[in-house]
């Protein structure tokens, strides 16, 4: 049985229009104007046990109306979601007690309070064994280096220290099931790559179930193994990271740089032209068809050219090119 | 009774967590009593020039008055501003999804610390304007225990009912997204009906009427009036039903309310 199921969900906001201007404003106080604005449309998708998966698409695709809309902040306007059985709406409160909510933009703890006094209130309300509760803080402050920061109040906070905050206090009641949206939003390297690791032991030691929206991709690649990307409020891909990296990995790059102003260049054929410039070219290009060799010499008996590089396909390059072209996702086969 | 033990430590922690984040800011904790205390002098100072003139009015003579004032002083923190900017901001900036996403009842999380900042307010009044009362206008309070006890339920109510009454306008919010405008309504319809800034009985009848249908009076007028010997003991009963039948009321309509307008939610951002 999938831990998490979504059925035909979708949402619509209603919004009044203003037209420009005071006098628009005045109108649309006695006469509103509503636009319906579709923000997830008939979205369908499982989701087992122990899945890391990555929720993906450009802003304003729907990904966070889905991931409220999962919670139970927010209700549907068509369509079911089951978390762990419960309807998260209905059972608010059932849900809660199984599910973790990290928003990468907002704090659950409170802003006055000391961190370990915010902690102690969470594992409060859920209900945290006092025994269990002790083992837990002494785990996560060390993985998570809060020893620092447990007597800090969050404002005080910088944002790496906030997140690893976040992380604890959405962790410390063991949830089944964690939407984590944005995790490492705005912050370093360093902290992302500890708060990755942080999740991907917790879910490797308890089975715990995760949803991750994320525009950094790094954190896609290192822990999810599957992804599903959202357009416009509908599923475009549901699928292993894999075979999205397969099916894009065997275009690769060449990028010229040349001495002389470029007016215009004849490519052979399985090539495609990314982008031109005065003094640069950048040549898309299918290895399976034909070799980097044979591009740079087709080029070259046609311009001038002083130095170029060749690029392997990274996930970025390859979700970029899916946002920018939509019919490249039938390239990849299993459109959901 | 594992279940009733995990309820008080919940309500353990909220209590302690309100009190420290009242706490959390000096600065503001004793300019609210710095404050107070001006205020209170200029009430004083005011009722007492009115009363220069003549003995007696309404039917009450200044030291009944000035009693009721002293006392209706001492609550008005604890209903002046309820939490209808609170629940807005909630909305507007969208923290409502984090309190909506804990375990525990919302209205319920809110109501137990909405208790703990009155009980805190009430405490820091009593010993402020109170000592003011007593040491410099040497106006005597109440010394019958059974007076404070039948007060502090009479306020409890109040308080409750108000609060029921602050969650369905708060739940307007959710549909106007904008709370400023109903902070202000609000504040000037309590200001006139609860009997905060004066003894409901000086008011014309049209407006006695008014201020009898509207639920402000049972938060301020009717304990303040009893703690200050307007209302006789043996009216008691009646009060209590009285209330107790607002509160039913009051309650009802919130959940209804809540449970309704919480479809309308509109989480901002992201």
């Amino acid at each position: 049985m999938p831990i998490i199921d979504v059925r035909n969900l979708g949402k619509t906001y209603r919004t009044i229009e203003k037209e420009n201007g005071v006098k628009g404003a005045v109108k649309a106080l006695f006469r509103p104007q509503y636009r319906e604005k579709v923000a997830v449309h008939d979205l369908n998708f499982q989701i087992e046990a122990g899945e890391i998966v990555g929720y993906i698409g450009v802003n304003g695709a729907g990904k966070s109306t889905t991931i409220k809309m999962l919670t139970g902040i927010l209700y549907p306007t068509t369509g079911s979601v089951s978390v762990l059985g419960h309807d998260p709406q209905r059972e608010r409160v059932a849900n809660a007690r199984n599910i973790g909510v990290v928003f990468g933009q907002r704090s659950q703890l409170w802003w006055d309070l000391a961190l370990i006094e915010s902690l102690n209130l969470v594992a409060n309300i859920y209900e945290v064994e006092p025994s269990r509760y002790k083992q837990l803080l002494s785990h996560f402050s060390e993985v998570l280096e809060l020893d620092e920061i447990l007597k800090t109040p969050i404002r005080s906070m910088s944002l790496g220290q906030k997140m690893r905050a976040e992380l604890a206090a959405t962790f410390i009641h063991e949830p089944k099931v964690v939407y984590l949206d944005e995790p490492t939003i705005g912050l370093d390297v360093m902290v992302k790559q500890r708060i990755r690791e942080f999740i991907k032991d917790y879910n490797q030691t308890h089975n715990t179930t995760v949803m991750l929206t994320t525009h950094d991709l790094g954190d896609i690649e290192q822990l999810c193994s599957r992804v599903i990307i959202i357009d416009a409020g509908s599923k475009v891909y549901d699928g292993p990271l894999n075979a999205i990296k397969q099916q894009f990995g065997k275009f690769r790059t060449i990028t010229f740089e040349t001495n002389q102003p470029i007016a215009s260049v004849n490519l052979p054929p399985a090539c495609e032209q990314l982008n031109l410039s005065e003094f640069s070219l950048e040549v898309r290009f299918d290895r399976s068809q034909i070799s980097a060799s044979q591009v740079a010499t087709a080029v070259m008996q046609q311009l001038d050219v002083a130095d170029f590089t060749l690029n392997e396909p990274d996930l970025e390059s390859i979700i970029k090119h899916l946002y920018q072209n939509p019919t490249a996702y039938n390239e990849v086969g299993t459109r959901g | 009774m594992d279940k009733l033990y995990y309820r008080l430590r919940i309500y353990r922690s909220m209590v302690s967590i309100n009190i420290k984040e009242v706490l959390a800011y000096n600065f503001w904790f004793w300019s609210q009593i710095g404050a107070h205390v001006l205020l209170t002098i200029a009430y004083i100072s005011f009722w007492k020039a009115l009363y220069s003139e003549r003995d007696s009015i309404a039917g009450l003579d200044m030291q009944q008055t000035l009693t009721y004032i002293i006392l209706a002083r001492i609550v008005m923190p604890l209903v002046q501003w309820g939490y209808t900017q609170e629940f807005g901001y909630w909305i507007r900036e969208g923290t409502i999804s984090s309190e909506l996403l804990r375990p525990v009842d919302f209205q319920e999380r809110i109501y137990i610390g909405h208790l703990t900042r009155t009980f805190i307010s009430l405490v820091q009044q009593l010993v402020v304007v109170g000592s003011l009362a007593l040491f410099v206008f040497k106006i005597s309070l109440p010394t019958d225990p059974l007076v404070w006890l039948s007060f502090l339920i009479s306020l409890l109510l109040g308080c409750s009912i108000l609060f029921c009454f602050d969650w369905i306008f708060g739940c307007i919010a959710f549909y106007s997204t904008e709370v400023w405008g109903l902070q202000v309504v609000r504040g000037s319809i309590l200001l006139l009906f609860s009997g905060v800034l004066l003894p409901l009985t000086m008011l014309p009848t049209e407006l006695q009427t008014i201020a009898k249908w509207l639920p402000f009076a049972q938060s301020v007028s009717v304990p303040v009036s009893i703690l200050s010997g307007m209302t006789p003991l043996s009216n008691l009963g009646s009060i209590w039903l009285q209330q107790l039948a607002w509160l039913g009321v009051m309650f009802m309509l919130s959940r209804l309310m809540f449970n309704f307008s919480v479809r309308k939610i509109t989480v901002q951002g992201g």
